[in-house]
């Protein structure tokens, strides 16, 4: 099976073979990438997998898919967001290519709006802080990713929001 | 636990409720946690030996609530209340509801709290034990206070200086001003922050020394007149006023100036018939000058730290004072700290997006282990960490025989630390492990702040292009692995979906 992984700026072409009697509970692969094959052994483990590269190279990796379709990778000195098959997920999605150069500012975390801070119509500055909330205590700004107009804002002061709602809409 | 031994109440959460519960085990008390709507699946739940709900997940709503907490503590038939740190910890109307309710405080008395809660009240009593304070205004400024009156108090002071909350904590109504022209504005702001946060908006003006480490020293008094000053804590790493790593002891302290603060700490102690724990924070100068800032009067976040280094466990000694007896620690052992310890403040917070916290499921959780290592934490897998409250997942403490060592092994413990699901501060840890102002202890309580900022919210460890290959090829195998776990489940619903089928022609 051939993957495209996204990392950072990066898209990379991941192909895995399973070797034998690979299956479900791991064992022997192998893996191309970058124009090398890697051959590897592999166990699923408490936290994600263990990988014994041929040249013996144990790397523990924890693996968590998280909710909105990323890959959160930790090896012991990194923690990365990676993407499988980005572009075949949004071609998939509906509606995706209409909402080219709108970008939609929601909640990153459960809370509670303390200040909003522009008004539809506004013009604002990459980064201009857009709305402020707080959550655990702690206030967070939301800044607008692009510089553009103010085209919806949804949120209100005092209300109190889920992970994914919706605040500002910046075009 | 025999049927007649006390019944400790714990009035707190996470890892520090969970401290207090061993502490409690060790010492054969029975143990009493409260949990709000949000904690039912909580650690401190489940350890305790009888678990009371109080009320819905807001602290306002749970945590905060006297009657409620004392309520249960008479129906529960407790007889001692801990308070742990946070929440009602600090909270004179607490310890005076459990007096009145017939309930022993774990804690100093009332009127210690209230005396030492307000930060000029606090000044007074150190300036009339014949501490060192920090130049300052020695009474709130009034709340009709001119700007002509500010103006002469801040010149007599000097700049820069800080505004400071009365009632304040955390660095809540606090503001720096640089000269005369920010001083009004910095004035109304704090207090409305104070006011906000604290329900009391009085303030005063404190000189801002340059460059200061925040070095504090632990007491335990008991209620015999004996009051212990332990081996100081270096606690000069800060965010935003808020400790994220602490040591003992401070390379930046000798032995003379480790006496003079533990007699210091422990004059302004007894001068206020403190008992229990306590601590006595301190700002110190490039010239190991040392001025009293302020007083906590409860037992610290950072506590492990002086356990380590001193065999002392402290929440025990809590416990026993507060069930009268006597402190049997000698001076020797509470001031010559045995090797050295450092302790993280691991948060669900995401340090490449400033600190942004990330509540959420932790998934899974692997704790380093092996030698000198001890994690106190409140959090275990398949625990959603709420947005109520401080998203503190937990305390890892190291101890080794000296400070580069004991580097080395947090270095190594890190590594072994991974938190699944959730976002967390140990990448940025494993940074500041190899900053050479961290190895040679070149840092004052700007450190982190400074550094911080100059990075402009660059990601604390780029990842190598191995990484890079690594992470790819565990994200493609995982990949092909769920793909083949569905494909093999889809198999077995099939299967079952023929013997089901193959069952019902043979009951025809």
């Amino acid at each position: 099976m051939t993957f495209e992984v996204d990392i950072g700026q990066r898209t990379r072409i991941v192909s895995i073979e399973g070797m034998g009697a690979a299956g479900p509970a791991g064992g022997e692969f192998r893996a191309t990438i970058d124009g090398q094959t890697h051959e590897i052994s592999v166990r699923p483990t408490d936290l994600g997998l263990s990988l014994v590269f041929a040249d013996g190279r144990s790397i523990d990796v924890a693996v968590t898919e998280t909710a909105s379709g990323e890959w959160l990778v930790q090896l012991p000195h990194v923690d990365l967001t990676a993407v499988v098959d980005r572009r075949r997920r949004e071609r998939s999605r509906p509606g995706a290519a209409a909402a080219a150069g709108v970008q939609r500012i929601t909640a990153p975390m459960p809370g509670r709006v303390v200040r909003v801070l522009v008004k539809v119509g506004d013009l604002v500055e990459v980064r201009q802080p857009l709305v402020v909330i707080e959550a655990m205590k702690m206030e967070n700004e939301l800044g607008s990713p692009k510089a553009g107009t103010v085209k919806e804002v949804p949120a209100s002061e005092g209300q109190s929001v889920e992970a994914g709602r919706l605040l500002v809409v910046v075009e | 636990m025999t049927p007649s031994s006390p019944k400790v109440l714990i009035a707190n959460r996470g890892e520090i409720a969970v401290r207090v519960i061993r502490a409690c085990r060790e010492l054969g008390l029975g143990t009493v946690a409260i949990y709000s709507e949000c904690d039912r699946a909580s650690l401190h739940v489940r350890l305790a030996d009888e678990a009371w709900p109080i009320g819905p997940s807001p602290a306002q709503d749970s945590y905060l609530r006297i009657d409620k907490i004392v309520a249960v503590a008479r129906q529960a038939g407790a007889a001692l209340v801990h308070p742990g740190y946070g929440f009602l910890a600090e909270n004179a109307a607490f310890a005076r509801a459990c007096r009145e309710a017939g309930l022993t405080f774990v804690g100093p008395t009332p009127e210690a709290i209230a005396r030492m809660g307000s930060k000029t009240a606090a000044r007074q009593a150190a300036i009339a034990a014949g501490v060192r304070v920090v130049p300052g205004t020695e009474v709130p400024l009034p709340a009709d206070a001119s700007e002509a009156v500010l103006a002469a108090e801040a010149v007599r002071i000097g700049f820069p200086l800080v505004v400071k909350a009365v009632s304040g904590g955390g660095g809540k109504g606090m503001r720096i001003v640089d000269g005369p022209a920010d001083l009004v504005a910095a004035v109304r702001v704090a207090r409305s922050e104070a006011k906000a946060a604290f329900g009391d908006a009085a303030v005063y003006l404190e000189r801002r020394l340059v460059a200061p480490r925040h070095i504090e020293i632990q007491v335990l008094g008991d209620g015999h007149g004996t009051v212990v000053p332990f081996v100081e804590r270096e606690c000069s790493i800060q965010r935003r006023h808020q400790k994220v790593v602490e040591e003992s002891p401070s390379l930046a302290i000798g032995d003379e100036t480790r006496r003079a603060m533990a007699e210091c700490a422990a004059k302004v102690a007894t001068s206020v018939g403190y008992t229990n724990a306590g601590t006595i924070e301190f700002l110190v100068d490039r010239d190991e000058r040392f001025y009293f800032l302020e007083m906590n009067t409860r037992l610290q976040v950072e506590h492990p730290v002086t356990e380590l280094v001193t065999g002392v466990d402290l929440v025990v000694w809590q416990l026993r004072i507060a069930l009268g007896e006597r402190l049997t620690i000698a001076r020797s052992q509470a001031l010559a700290p045995r090797g050295h310890a450092i302790e993280c403040r691991v948060y669900a917070e995401d340090p490449d997006r400033g600190f942004m916290p990330s509540p959420g499921l932790v998934r899974a959780i692997a704790v380093p282990g092996g030698p000198g290592v001890r994690d106190d934490r409140g959090v275990t897998a398949g625990f959603e960490v709420p947005v109520f409250y401080d998203s503190m997942i937990s305390k890892l403490v190291v101890w080794s025989d000296t400070r580069r060592d004991a580097v080395r092994r947090l270095a190594r413990a890190l590594d072994e630390y991974r938190v699944l699901g959730v976002r967390t501060t140990l990448p940025f840890f494993r940074w500041l492990v190899e900053q050479p102002e961290f190895l040679e202890g070149r840092f004052d309580t700007t450190y982190l702040d400074r550094v911080l900022a100059d990075r402009r919210g660059r990601p604390f460890r780029d990842p190598t292009p191995a990484d890079e290959t690594h992470v790819s090829v565990a994200v493609a195998v995982a990949a092909w692995l769920g793909a083949h776990r569905a494909a093999a489940g889809a198999r077995t619903d099939e299967a079952s979906a023929w013997r089901r089928a193959a069952r019902r022609e043979a009951l025809q």
